[in-house]
């Protein structure tokens, strides 16, 4: 449990100290950083082997701050101010760096660095849960579902491309920022998602993603040049989701379904925090998916029971951020809302017209979803054949569990 | 309370040619010293300056490069400290790790005008 609790202190630590020292030393030398904050954690695992120190915390920023110190002699800068320390006094201005709000500020520019357009969009997510969020390459790939190999490779081809293209550690000129920004939430989105869609991780992994995303988002709103309707509206989205993040997986880390979730455990303090975000939305005149997903979130939230849902306002949703934002899943969607409204034949139609490749990974939402037509046809026999298919398909273990109990359950009918 | 200037003069790291072990020792008393200052909150900001000076001087205004200067002359930075008077922020600089370089504090009292 101890070397759990410095792993995590690790992870939020590492993102501190790589930002602060390649602000401070400039991107070209990122590789040395890294080294160095990863050595910082080598010693420290040997010395706190015995003992853990009071204020960890206060320790690792200590030992960073010598580091800067260190790299200062071994990086040959090309910019021959950082190059010296003249005087002690230089002390002054390398602990401003190590300061609260500047060690926000440093990771800020770190997120738009994160999604300059020069990275690939997959580049970008792996670049920032490492050098943001402090996940260790095998982290990044469990909670990615990509290996490691791949991981790497996107990895040393974003830091290649950061110093190629000579980005500097600073935020978007002025006309970039609303497209930078837009891009940003996207990132951070996924991120969360990672989270917590996908089951096939640890408990630790999902619960750090959204956490994570999260904790971004809410730096951001700390600057108010950031804030939008749609920034608080992707906060909200991501409180709502939050609220019921570990009423998800039973005890016996089993799924359990929107439908069957104890609704006394979802967490009510996010749930306040959401809608004042979601309040906040009113002050901006913008529209995003992100305030049509909130929107439907908080239908979720709001009946008392599976029962209680009040599928026609989410449908109403749904059909608002498919116009918005036409993709294949939010149209899968809508056909499960249609199927909860009875709307058989609507349902049908939508289904045939879904091309199953669109889905992916995904595609055993399309099966499960035909299984529960055919369940509500009583035609019990191509329900389980649909489960079968969507049990073939079904891209982790948790999911598959789930949908084979479900077919035990059919097969009792 | 009011607030004082401490006022680093001299003990120029790159002419008296630090070691690297040197540095590191005495960047560490600089951190735990500002560190001490931030922990009683007395301390009030502070800038360090980069060692490249222009003098303008003179009817003349002539302009003296900065080499020129000497290093033990140089003010390297300066700390803001609240203090009770300036026996107090004698107190405080006892702390200032440089006097074996031949480094010295001067210590100023801020100019406030009250109403």
């Amino acid at each position: 449990m101890e070397n759990k609790i410095v792993d995590h202190l690790f992870r939020h630590q590492y993102g501190k100290m790589v930002a602060i020292l390649v602000r401070f030393f400039g991107f070209s030398n990122i590789e040395t950083i890294e080294d160095a904050v990863q050595d910082t954690f080598v010693k420290a695992t040997l010395q706190w082997r015995n003992e853990i120190p009071k204020n960890p915390e206060a320790w690792l920023v200590k030992v960073a701050k010598n580091r800067t110190i260190d790299l200062l002699r071994s990086i040959k800068a090309e910019k021959n101010r950082f190059n010296k320390i003249s005087s002690g006094a230089s002390a002054i201005v390398i602990n401003e760096l190590f300061l609260d709000h500047e060690i926000e500020d440093s990771q800020l520019r770190m997120i738009f660095v994160a999604c300059h357009p020069s990275l690939k969009p997959k580049e970008q997510i792996a670049f920032a849960l490492k050098t943001i969020s402090g996940f260790s390459l095998k982290e990044i790939s469990a909670a990615l579902l990509t290996k490691e190999e791949t991981i790497q490779k996107r990895l040393s081809r974003a830091k290649k491309t950061i110093v190629k293209n000579d980005i500097q550690f600073d935020y978007p000129p002025a006309v970039d920022v609303e497209k930078r920004l837009d891009r940003v939430m996207e990132v951070l989105y996924l991120t969360f998602n990672e989270g917590f869609h996908s089951t096939n991780k640890t408990k630790l992994i999902r619960e750090d993603l959204c956490g994570e995303a999260i904790r971004l988002v809410k730096l951001l709103l700390k600057k108010e040049k950031f804030r939008s309707g749609k920034l608080y509206a992707l906060f909200a989205l991501m409180c709502f989701h939050s609220s019921r993040l570990s009423s998800k997986i039973n005890y016996k880390n089993e799924i359990v379904t929107i439908n069957d979730q104890d609704r006394s455990k979802w967490y009510f303090p996010l749930i306040k925090i959401g809608n004042d975000a979601m309040n906040k939305t009113m002050e901006y005149d913008d529209m995003s998916c992100y305030h049509y997903e909130a929107a439907i979130a908080v239908e979720h939230l709001k009946a008392r029971t599976f029962e209680n849902t009040n599928w026609n306002k989410i449908l109403g949703w749904y059909n608002k951020l498919y116009d918005l934002q036409p993709g294949v899943f939010t149209y899968l969607n809508i056909a499960i809302v249609n199927l909860q409204l009875n709307k058989l034949d609507v349902v049908k139609e939508m289904l045939d017209t879904i091309v199953v490749s669109d889905l992916e990974q995904r595609s055993y939402l399309y099966y499960g979803c035909y299984a529960d037509y055919f369940f509500k046809r009583k035609e019990i026999k191509k329900a389980i054949s649909y489960l079968d298919k969507a049990i073939n398909n079904a891209s982790n273990n948790l999911e598959k569990e789930y949908l084979i109990k479900r077919k035990k359950e059919l097969l009792a009918v | 309370m009011k607030d004082f200037m401490m006022i680093f003069i001299g003990a120029d790291y790159q002419e008296l040619g630090l070691s690297p072990e040197q540095l590191q020792e005495r960047m560490g008393k600089w951190f735990a010293w500002n560190d001490k200052m931030e922990g009683q909150g007395i301390l009030k900001g502070g800038n360090a300056l980069v060692p490249v000076v222009k003098h303008v001087s003179g009817p003349n205004r002539t302009i003296t490069d900065g080499s020129l200067v000497e290093g033990k002359e140089l003010v390297g930075g300066y700390y803001i400290v609240s203090a009770e008077n300036a026996d107090a922020v004698v107190e405080i600089a006892q702390d200032y790790p440089d006097y074996d370089l031949g480094g010295t504090v001067e210590i100023r009292e801020v100019m406030v005008f009250d109403k």
